[in-house]
């Protein structure tokens, strides 16, 4: 590479006019040795941004990341497993307090329980009930009414003999 | 996104991302603090991050934004100088640096370190890390106008200290 070459480049550098291919052009001229005395001071500057991009993390510092993402994938794993013990309990509470309901319910006497799903139906067999109800009332009232002719001859009696023996005291 | 895709391929990013978070904190425990912080994010956010179209630029956003948090928490301003005591790992040292040169590269060091805030991380990511203008802009957050006259004026500037230094020794 000739100087002029370098020399263009560097101008077209200093104007940011450069491309990368042509940058990575002047960084390799710079990394040779014999580098004309004018070009020094540029040379150091290429030789500096060489020199920062050589900074490089130890070897360690892989493991040190992947022990702390292993740390986090763990920290997680143990979350979903909670999580998981967590519903599987409430499962369990739920299907407990459901098998003691049916228990309850098959447990109680069925005069306990609704007897009709229909509610036509149960409003029929209520009407029959009250019927069968009301006619018993107006047997028991037909004998009722013989019991109270019964008495009400009885006071009728009872009053026409003691108004036959207050005449008979008069005398 | 599973494990094996995180450790071959995100993690290769690190090496840019603790350059760009160290040439911001200047402390070499903070910046792999930071880096840490931004995988331990990807990984979290994994579910998501299938829908980010560059992942790179914003693993690099993040670990930005990381940055500015801790400078902000800690309100002290950026540091100017990176800690040169802590040793770093080196790839391919720099072949024949004489000393005259080594003098020479302290000084551009301190000169690029001088810069405004913005302009450092613009160079920082276009000369050391080698990202596109476009790139940039989705980093930074910043308009492709504001990235290239960021850029002109930290080169411009550390050119024209060079010269100075050259000429008057200043």
């Amino acid at each position: 590479m000739d100087s002029e070459h370098i020399h263009a480049l560097l101008e077209k550098y200093w104007r940011c006019e450069t491309s990368l291919e042509e940058e990575q052009q002047l960084r390799t001229y710079f990394r040779r040795p014999d580098i004309p005395e004018s070009l020094r001071e540029t040379a150091a500057l290429f030789r500096h941004l060489d020199e920062s991009r050589n900074k490089v993390l130890d070897s360690t510092f892989d493991k040190e990341v992947m022990k702390r993402v292993s740390k986090t994938r763990t920290i997680v794993r143990k979350w979903v497993y909670n999580s998981m013990r967590i519903a599987a309990g409430i499962v369990v509470v739920v299907m407990a307090v459901w098998l003691v309901r049916v228990e309850i319910r098959q447990s109680q006497p069925v005069s306990d329980q609704d007897t009709y799903s229909d509610p036509e139906l149960a409003f029929e067999e209520t009407k029959k009930a009250l019927l069968m109800i009301s006619k018993s009332f107006n047997l028991a009232e037909q004998q009722a009414r013989k019991i109270q002719l019964f008495n009400e001859a009885q006071n009728e009696i009872r009053q026409e003999k003691s108004a036959q023996q207050e005449p008979e005291g008069h005398l | 996104m599973d494990i094996d895709h995180f450790e071959k391929i995100v993690l290769s990013v690190k090496n840019k991302l603790f350059r760009f978070a160290l040439r911001m904190l200047g402390s070499q425990d903070d910046a792999k603090d930071v880096v840490q912080e931004v995988f331990i994010r990807v990984w979290n956010n994994r579910a998501t991050a299938g829908d980010v179209r560059n992942w790179e630029a914003w693993c690099m956003r993040m670990a930005r934004n990381l940055s500015l948090d801790r400078l902000r928490a800690s309100a002290r301003k950026p540091s100017l100088a990176i800690d040169e005591s802590i040793t770093l790992e080196q790839q391919d040292p720099t072949p024949d640096t004489s000393a005259e040169l080594s003098e020479s590269m302290t000084t551009v060091r301190e000169i690029m370190d001088a810069l405004p805030e913005k302009q450092r991380q613009v160079m920082h990511l276009r000369d050391v890390e080698g990202y596109s203008y476009q790139e940039i802009c989705e980093i930074l957050e910043l308009d492709m106008s504001q990235v290239k006259v960021n850029l002109f004026r930290a080169r411009n500037a550390v050119r024209e200290k060079m010269l100075k230094i050259d000429a008057y020794g200043l």
